[in-house]
């Protein structure tokens, strides 16, 4: 099996479904040239040109409302949004308008774009720049999105986006597209819509997105060196939820922990929790934990930034108290 | 409303305790943190301390065993009614009849009182209830020990385990004395009995002692407060061996063998309750007068029931020592889940033959047992080895 970074996989996702298919392009803010802020789309531009790797102007709204009109013409766009703090601008093109026209029209038409866009801290990218805002979209109806946390995932989840005919916020984590991790030979679609139990265990489900994936598993490894076993479930796609995943797993370990780098604060854990509590009441044994960032922008500071958002000690503490040790 | 006394959880896998007698008498004002109750459990004595201020308004549980969570005490304001406690079945010792509380059954409905141990609801998580509910406990007859003594899936699983075994009277004999097993007695007999399922072997070796002594008597006219023993040399000793030969210093665990990163060097200790054992941390750390001094601390303690929960935790490594008592050698029982254990004799003079002639020196023999499952035979000889040259020139390990 080959070895890409997230990067890589990001990119191989995109390059492969444009080699196969003409209406497959990708847009957004320096993604020609630059390859992109984060390099993703690095040395697409030699490959397919600039018709089908467009700079578009500083304008997100812009870039957004293009990329849905194609849509609706046909084409499978692929927006890039530099940062999804930046998604704050594209929102109305997102939100009351890719969201809306298949309902809106009885299913006459579809919108089947992508946005790609990234974000999280641990790089002090300051207040504007770190946000984790997927619970934003999880909350509109029409809209699709995931949240992947491995190179794996993150190449068969936007190969399924693509060609989902929904459109679909897709993020990605700033600290994850230099992790490696083997992908198989061909790209292998992942459903949206199914979850991935990253480890099995006894005692505690630990549900996590994202950059927490990986804290998790960490937080897993030194739980089990105080004999407690913890399963680690990433749901990888948020909207539509693979609820029967999570909450089976709940019901074997008795006990759940949801971990987000985002605010806890109506933070997607919170959607979790709830479902959790529904579907498995009878079978919780203690109260679900939830592990998100302190309420506050995220400072610039890298010690203080450390200390808002959270980290694998954090996941751990949170083990802890579901089994009643300390923490 | 008045604020419970729970009995604490002190320790890891503390599921009762025994409150020894009450520093605090009904009435008296209470600060937050100030002693309350002398508690024993199955590894120290130890003071709880109020976790509220007021006034100590009733002692639901004078003395005798209490599980964990039960409420055994109230605080609150002057002349604040008192919730009926709500006593949980007696786990094996019956109480006195002296508490004169009937049927629990019928409390007064009047208090909307919350928590555990009291009239009105109980904590339960959700699982613990529909389990009650499937197996048809009622959920008043269990203790919960989950966070505000919550009942959790754990404690019905208790609870119907211990359901069936009622408790025998005891029925006095007037000859045959009846000695009550102590919550240490009782750890005593659990763990040893399990240190009985291990594999182990025996390995043993003598040692001249002449330059331990002589260093023992250089240390004592250097420092005459310090008292160096030949059992610090014997911690110190042991700690530097097992640095050189960690496999010794290690565990045994289904999945993997764990090999400590220092020396923590438990004493086992006549202490009048029974066996006990202080554990010396990193001792390959510290001086031989640093140890004396930690030794002499954790002894004086450990006689006087005053160790705490976290000077036994975290062992290593055990010595033995019956040195003082006339024991040439003898065989030590392992003490899980440590990998070995040494055992010490007194330190006597023996006729031994020494380049072609004899001579008398003080000798002492040392019988180590290890657990095969972790440790061969050639390595733990290995390090048996080490520490027979080290003590027959203690210049080596210091």
């Amino acid at each position: 099996m080959p070895e890409l970074t997230y990067r890589e996989a990001v990119r191989d996702a995109l390059s492969q479904a444009m080699r196969q298919d003409d209406d497959v392009f990708i847009m957004g803010e320096d993604i020609a040239e630059m390859g992109g802020s984060m390099g993703v789309t690095a040395g697409m531009l030699d490959e397919f040109g600039p018709e089908r790797v467009r700079n578009s102007p500083i304008s997100e709204m812009a870039i957004a409302g293009a990329a849905i009109g194609a849509a609706l013409q046909g084409m499978r766009p692929v927006a890039e949004i530099m940062y999804e703090d930046f998604l704050t601008l594209a929102t109305e093109q997102i939100v009351n308008q890719a969201a809306k026209h298949r309902y809106m029209s009885g299913g006459q038409v579809t919108v089947p774009v992508v946005f790609r866009t990234q974000g999280g801290a641990g790089w002090s990218p300051g207040a504007q720049h770190a946000q984790q805002l997927e619970a934003w979209f999880v909350h509109i109806p029409g809209l699709k999105v995931v949240f992947a946390s491995t190179p794996e995932d993150v190449r068969g989840l936007l190969w399924s986006a693509i060609y989902d005919d929904n459109p679909v916020v897709f993020f990605e984590h700033r600290t994850l597209y230099p992790i490696k991790g083997d992908v198989p030979q061909e790209i292998e679609p992942i459903p949206l819509g199914r979850a991935r139990v990253h480890r099995e265990g006894e005692d505690v489900t630990v549900i996590a997105t994202g950059r927490l994936v990986h804290e998790s598993l960490k937080a897993a490894e030194e739980a089990e060196g105080e004999g407690i076993s913890v399963e680690v479930v990433d749901p990888r796609t948020l909207q539509p939820l693979d609820e029967e995943t999570l909450v089976s797993s709940v019901k074997k370990t008795n006990r759940a922990v949801v971990a987000h780098e985002a605010v806890t604060r109506m933070g997607f854990g919170a959607e979790v929790a709830a479902v959790l509590q529904y579907q498995a009441f009878d079978w919780l044994d203690a109260p679900i934990e939830r592990v998100g960032a302190r309420f506050s922008p995220l400072p610039f500071a890298p010690v203080m930034e450390a200390f808002v958002v959270p980290h694998a000690d954090d996941v751990l503490a949170a083990i802890k108290r579901t089994v009643g040790k300390e923490g | 409303m008045a604020t419970e006394v729970i009995l604490p959880r002190l320790g890891q896998g503390m599921e009762s305790g025994t409150i020894v007698r009450w520093l605090k008498s009904e009435g008296e004002p209470v600060e937050k943190g100030e002693p309350l109750f002398e508690l024993d459990t199955d590894k120290v004595t130890q003071e709880v301390e109020a976790e509220a201020a007021g006034v100590l308004l009733k002692i639901a549980v004078a003395e005798g065993e209490v599980p964990v969570g039960q409420t055994v005490a109230f605080i609150g304001a002057e002349g604040e009614d008192v919730p009926e406690v709500t006593a949980a079945p007696p786990p094996r010792e019956e109480e006195k009849p002296r508490d004169p509380e009937p049927a629990p059954e019928a409390p007064q409905q009047e208090a909307v009182a919350s928590g555990n141990g009291t009239s009105g609801r109980i904590k339960a998580s959700p699982l613990a209830r529909r389990l009650a509910r499937e197996r048809s406990i009622d959920l008043r007859s269990v203790r919960g020990t989950g966070p505000e003594g919550r009942i959790v899936a754990e404690d019905l699983e208790r609870a119907e385990a211990g359901a069936p075994t009622a408790p025998s009277a005891p029925v006095s004999t007037g000859e045959v004395e009846r000695v009550p097993l102590s919550s240490i007695r009782k750890t005593i007999a659990r763990r040893l009995t399990e240190a009985w399922q291990i594999p182990v072997f025996q390995l043993q070796a003598s040692a001249d002692m002449t330059r331990v002594n002589d260093l023992l008597a250089r240390l004592r006219e250097r420092d005459p407060d310090v008292r160096v023993t030949v059992t610090d040399v014997l911690t110190k000793v042991c700690a530097q061996a097992l640095m050189r030969h960690r496999e010794v210093n290690a565990e045994f665990t289904d999945e993997a063998i764990l090999l400590h990163p220092s020396a923590n060097v438990g004493l086992a200790v006549a202490a009048p309750q029974g066996l006990i054992v202080p554990v010396i941390r990193s001792a390959e750390r510290l001086s031989l007068t640093e140890i004396a001094g930690v030794r002499a601390d954790l002894v004086g303690r450990a006689r006087e029931a005053k160790l705490r929960a976290e000077d036994l935790e975290g062992g290593t490594f055990t010595i033995s020592n019956l040195g003082m008592y006339a024991v040439e050698s003898f065989t030590a029982v392992l003490n899980p889940p440590q990998a070995a254990i040494v055992a010490v004799g007194a330190t006597e003079e023996r006729v031994i033959p020494l380049g072609g002639e004899t001579a008398v020196r003080p000798m002492v023999t040392l019988t180590a047992t290890f657990d095969h499952r972790a440790v061969d035979g050639a390595p733990a000889a290995a390090f048996l080895q080490t520490l027979k040259e080290s003590l027959e020139d203690p210049g080596l390990a210091l």
